[in-house]
């Protein structure tokens, strides 16, 4: 296909990608790098507030910002890398490091660090689960009754096409407070267990979550996968005299390779942005995310404050982690790329 | 045309809510509401919709939304309802407008109370105040003999009462949910031990004695609450006591009636109002008043302002306080305290102060939120969390601009 | 199939408790929630499960399912099933089951009657107040209608641009497309949250932004066309459909460029041997064979506009706001267990499409993934 021709078939797309995604990412970038600042004076301000019945009245000197034409003056500066080492905390980590310091657990106390522990554990732990998963339901579905796929295929499918929030909620719903899997784990183990109460239940929650909704998806893909495994290849192989487990390990795996890959590159990019699942559990008190960590950096403060600067750092270290993680299935990618070309 | 359809079909169905309230005159200029949307608000937002023209939208994420959509321009509301501590943005960056002249046009019926002066000039409007106070189950108190508590040591004892009692296993509720609530607590007990957040230029002095004994006495509660406290807040404790669960908890006045609502309470008629526990003996009430009111936008043209400032009088009419009396602790003439505002009323007399709204009692109202759960959760010792919490404040306040 | 390739009988009994054990894993969830929307609070709250299951404090004040419904709608179900599957006239098949129905309907319930209420007392208590109170009471209708526009939009323009790319990009094998896939897929992975940071001043400050483009003499009769003034963008929905495609472009130019690259070469090539341009063989040749792979993408596209939450809650306000974020409205201003138990209403009456379109089109899923839009 010739340049012009090509230019002219991708171009609605890229124009969309450019305008809504590639623009706010340069800026992001150069936020990252910048900080605002409001003007403020000090002045003794009166203010009343309403009490019961009376008005209360206080004079305190407050810092107000400094109006121009209606509008609060704010500065902008390039600051380095300032806004980095706010999260990094370099100082912090040496320290930690050092003889005297505690290692791992005084890491561990810096938000960023913090938020890169569970999300790289919340990424690396659910794919084993969901590529495994996936695959024994595919292979499950595939070999019982052809009336029955259609209903089971269905139900399984429903984790995955619910609305997230909602499914997290749904899932809440059963475990908090006196949810109803929380009074039958009691009386199983035959002691209250807070689900809700201490990080590490919540944590395998959030896990659980994740694997029950996104298995589903491997399936689907693993499930299209088997269809399109080449019959003669079995039944030669079954005359070899091959057993059941050797088909799976040298005809139909090497053939789902392929889908794997997309399925894991897919898992990690959506799990390592993990987000709704620390609100949908209400779990920042106990674990926070990456991606929890940008947006309340820019939720607004009680000042009504976005702490863009310290949020846009802090975006892009994350898809820092993202583009390392993708390194590894990417080659494959290219290679093949390379060779149709 | 379909929407102008749905807009006017929602006018109509607002209408037919208070028909009996007719506005006293038509508006013909549209007006845009936007307010939070507990039962209060949508009181309120109804006796305005019988003026006409005026679109409301109640949306619990108002805090969010409103500083950036009355900084555009034209402003995209031109009535923003608000608390005490969402004014502070919309002051800052000089969104809202001095109300003085419509109040001299059209605030006949407005209490003295009710005008949030800053610097002398009238910059929002009060309509109700609300407090965190002490709800009690009278029954269970009654049946073991204990005293109502007036401090929190006192509350102690017979929290341990109770739980020796087996008639609750965990009978202490609290609004200790992570973030916002969770400061807000730590806000009310911090003041009770005569604590003060700032020094000389907006230094962070919370590294005291005051916010040891404050860690120390929400620790001692957390004992007697359900493990899950740090997701609990003001809904999850108003059905702890609906349920029977707890026996007491520092809760809001606005949840008050809903311990009587027979639709969902079992435990109708138990509940004792009483003035927030001093966090001492001797103390005052640990606990803040803050008001919830609105403020007119800036950015839009003198005539919108005056219909909507207007609109906003025949939402906080006397008619409409006495067709919703208990839906909140009204500032508003008319109103007659009842017995779900004992408490409230009783705590400001004991001296609770009001929530002091400020540039800096923000970020550190934020700082607190993100960084106290990890004293509560075990993870830290209460030196670590509050050097947290000012070094949190710290960066805030540079990146602000109130701290050199 | 040829026998040696049937599972032991062993495997096949563990094979089948696993999908069993899913098949419960999976639904339940969605089960509850369905059950607790139709009780009243003290029922939905209470501490015992078969209350939940059962309502028994609803079926007093609001009646339910008796055994008798029951029974009526298992065998009106039944009988229609199997009428449909006979090889007879389709006239005879409504003859037949008005027949049928007529007799479980009318006649069953007299005859059950003997049995005193043993079978007319409601089993299931169930109430529609909460459905009904957000269908009407909060016009959730509203909501519907524009979660149908956003999702409806979404899904045209994005395969629409979806498309094109997708093929060009399977037919080029340059660096500057391989680099161009990389930074779509970069696209994709990231935080969300990061770019709207940036879409919603723009989208309030609108008016001023786009103002030059209102007054500079070149670009304005083009404007004024439109509209008199540059327009707020905040609240609208146009901006929310180019947003949600912009994030979920790089998924779709994905998937369509392996379902195109699995499409042979030698078709195009024929066609442009034939004299016809690149569009005109895209319309002709490979538009009819590629809507397997353009549907299983679409649901994909539907999915993620109808499910998006920090994108319409942001960007989105009252009036123009889609179904999910005004759930999230619900649970926020929820003051009772009655305004929890509507927003769980709201919830199951927002999966309730999603159901019907796996319903539809689960086979599509299927077909179209194995026909190659997924080849990594």
């Amino acid at each position: 296909m010739r340049g012009r021709v090509f230019l002219g078939f991708i171009a609605p797309s890229l124009v969309l990608m450019i305008i809504f995604i590639a623009l706010p990412l340069v800026s992001v970038a150069w936020q990252s790098f910048h900080a605002t600042q409001g003007v403020f004076e000090n002045v003794l301000v009166e203010s009343c507030a309403p009490g019961f019945l009376t008005q209360t009245c206080v004079k305190t000197i407050q810092s107000r910002p400094i109006m121009q034409a209606g509008v609060a003056v704010t500065q902008t500066s390039f600051v380095g890398w300032d806004n980095y080492r706010q999260l990094l905390q370099p100082d912090a980590v040496g320290k930690a490091f050092s003889p005297t310091g505690q290692g791992m657990s005084a890491l561990l106390h810096i938000d960023f660090y913090n938020a890169l522990r569970f999300t790289l554990t919340f990424t690396l732990i659910t794919l084993p689960f969901i590529i495994g998963l996936g695959l024994l339901l595919a292979l499950a579905v595939d070999d019982i009754a052809r009336g029955l796929r259609g209903p089971v295929i269905f139900v399984t499918l429903l984790p995955y096409i619910i609305t997230p929030v909602i499914g997290a909620l749904s899932i809440r719903w059963l475990f908090v407070g006196d949810g109803v899997l929380t009074d039958a784990l009691r009386a199983i183990t035959g002691h209250d267990v807070s689900m809700f109460g201490q990080g590490w239940t919540i944590e395998l929650m959030m896990l659980f979550y994740r694997i029950w909704h996104i298995a589903p998806f491997a399936f689907v893909v693993f499930y299209a996968g088997l269809q399109t495994v080449n019959r003669d290849i079995i039944e030669a192989s079954v005359i070899d005299g091959a057993t059941r487990m050797e088909r799976l390990r040298y005809v139909i795996i090497p053939h789902l390779v392929p889908l794997i890959v997309f399925v894991t590159l897919i898992h990690l990019m959506d799990s390592f942005r993990v987000f709704d699942e620390i609100v949908g559990f209400a779990a920042q008190a106990y674990r926070i995310s990456l991606q929890w960590l940008t947006y309340s950096l820019l939720t607004p403060d009680q000042t009504g404050n976005r702490a863009i600067a310290r949020a846009s750092a802090s975006a892009m270290l994350t898809m820092l982690g993202i583009v390392v993680l993708l390194l590894v299935p990417l080659r494959r990618t290219w290679r093949d790329h390379r060779g149709k070309s | 045309m379909l929407k102008n359809m749905l807009l006017s079909a929602t006018i109509l169905l607002g209408a037919s809510v208070s028909a009996q309230a007719a506005c006293d005159f038509a508006n013909t200029t549209p007006i845009k509401v936007q307010a939070p949307s507990f039962p209060a608000w949508i009181a309120v937002s109804d006796y305005m919709k019988t003026c006409g023209n005026v679109q409301v939208e109640l949306d619990m994420q108002y805090k969010e939304k409103q500083p950036a959509a009355l900084s555009a321009k034209p402003a995209l509301y031109q009535f923003a309802g608000l608390a005490v501590n969402s004014l502070v943005p919309l002051l800052n960056d000089g969104t809202v407008r001095p109300l003085d002249d419509l109040i001299a046009k059209y605030g006949q019926n407005l209490q003295a109370n009710q005008l949030i002066r800053i610097d002398g000039k009238v910059m929002a409007i009060a309509m109700m105040v609300n407090v965190q106070h002490l709800m009690y189950r009278r029954d269970i108190f009654a049946d073991l003999k204990l005293p109502e508590p007036t401090n929190y040591d006192e509350l102690l004892v017979s929290l341990a009462a109770i739980k020796k009692s087996g008639a609750m296993q965990y009978p202490m509720g609290g609004t200790y949910k992570s973030g916002w609530d969770l400061a807000t607590d730590f806000v009310n007990m911090y003041f009770g031990f005569e604590g003060a957040f700032f020094g000389a230029g907006n230094v962070a002095t919370v590294q005291g004695e005051a916010g040891l004994k404050t860690l120390a006495m929400m620790k001692a509660l957390t004992a007697y609450m359900d493990p899950e406290f740090l997701t609990s807040e003001t809904t999850t404790v108003q059905q702890q006591f609906q349920r029977g669960k707890i026996a007491a908890a520092n809760l809001w006045v606005t949840r008050a009636a809903a311990m009587d609502d027979a639709k969902e309470s079992t435990v109708v008629g138990k509940i004792a109002f009483a003035k927030a526990p001093a966090a001492h003996a001797g103390g005052k009430p640990a606990t803040t008043v803050w008001w919830d009111g609105f403020a007119i936008a800036k950015n839009i043209s003198d005539a919108e302002a005056d219909a909507a400032f207007r609109v906003a009088m025949q939402g906080l009419s006397p008619e409409m306080v006495k067709a919703n009396n208990n839906a909140a602790i009204w500032l508003i003439k008319g109103y007659e305290p009842g017995k779900y505002a004992v408490g409230a009323a009783a705590s400001a007399a004991a001296g609770a102060p009001p929530y002091p709204a400020t540039t800096a009692m923000g970020l550190m109202h934020t700082a607190l939120g993100a960084n106290l759960a990890n004293f509560f959760n075990g993870r830290e010792t209460a030196d670590q969390t509050l050097a947290k919490i000012a070094a949190a404040y710290t960066v805030s306040a540079k990146e602000k601009g109130i701290l050199k | 199939m040829i026998p040696a390739l049937r599972a032991s009988v062993p495997l096949r009994i563990a094979a089948s408790l696993f999908l069993i054990g899913w098949l419960i894993v999976a639904a339940f969830p969605l089960f509850w929630i369905t059950a607790l929307s139709f009780k009243v609070p003290l029922d939905a709250f209470s501490t015992n499960p078969l209350d939940v299951v059962l309502g028994p404090r609803t079926a007093a004040a609001h009646g339910g399912i008796s055994a008798k419904d029951l029974l009526v709608i298992g065998l009106v179900m039944i009988t229609t099933t199997l009428i449909f599957r006979q090889s007879i006239p389709l006239r005879s098949k409504f003859i037949r089951l008005g027949v049928y129905c007529a007799i479980w309907i009318i006649v069953l319930p007299q005859a059950l009657g003997v049995f005193g209420d043993v079978f007319t007392r409601p089993l299931f208590g169930i109430t529609w107040e909460h459905y009904r109170e957000v269908w009407v009471g909060h016009a959730f209708y509203r909501q519907f209608i524009n979660s149908a526009i956003v999702t409806a939009g979404v899904v045209c323009v994005s395969l629409t641009a979806g498309t094109l790319a997708g093929y060009a990009l399977a037919r080029t094998g340059t660096a500057f497309a391989f680099w161009l896939l990389i930074a779509a897929l970069v696209f994709r992975a990231l935080p969300h949250s990061v770019l709207l940071a940036g879409y919603l001043p723009t989208l309030i400050n609108s008016q001023a932004i786009l103002a030059p483009l209102w007054e500079w003499p070149a670009t304005a009769w083009f404007f004024h066309f439109f509209a008199t003034e540059p327009p707020t963008l905040y609240g609208r929905i146009l901006p929310v459909i180019l947003v949600l495609v912009s994030i979920n472009q790089p998924f779709t130019i994905w998937m369509l460029r392996s379902f195109f690259a699995s499409i042979p070469v030698e078709l195009d090539e024929a066609a442009q041997v034939d004299g016809c341009t690149p569009l005109q063989a895209f319309r002709l040749v490979i538009m009819p064979v590629m809507w397997p792979g353009v549907i299983t993408t679409g649901l994909f596209s539907f999915l993620l506009a109808y499910n998006d939450y920090l994108v319409t809650s942001l960007l989105l306000d009252q009036q123009s706001q889609t179904m999910v974020p005004a759930i999230a409205q619900f649970l926020n201003s929820e003051n009772s267990a009655a305004d929890q138990i509507q927003a769980i209403a709201a919830a199951v009456s927002i999966t309730a499409p999603l159901f019907l379109l796996v319903m539809v089109f689960q086979r599509q899923i299927v077909s179209g993934l194995t026909a190659g839009a997924v080849k990594g």
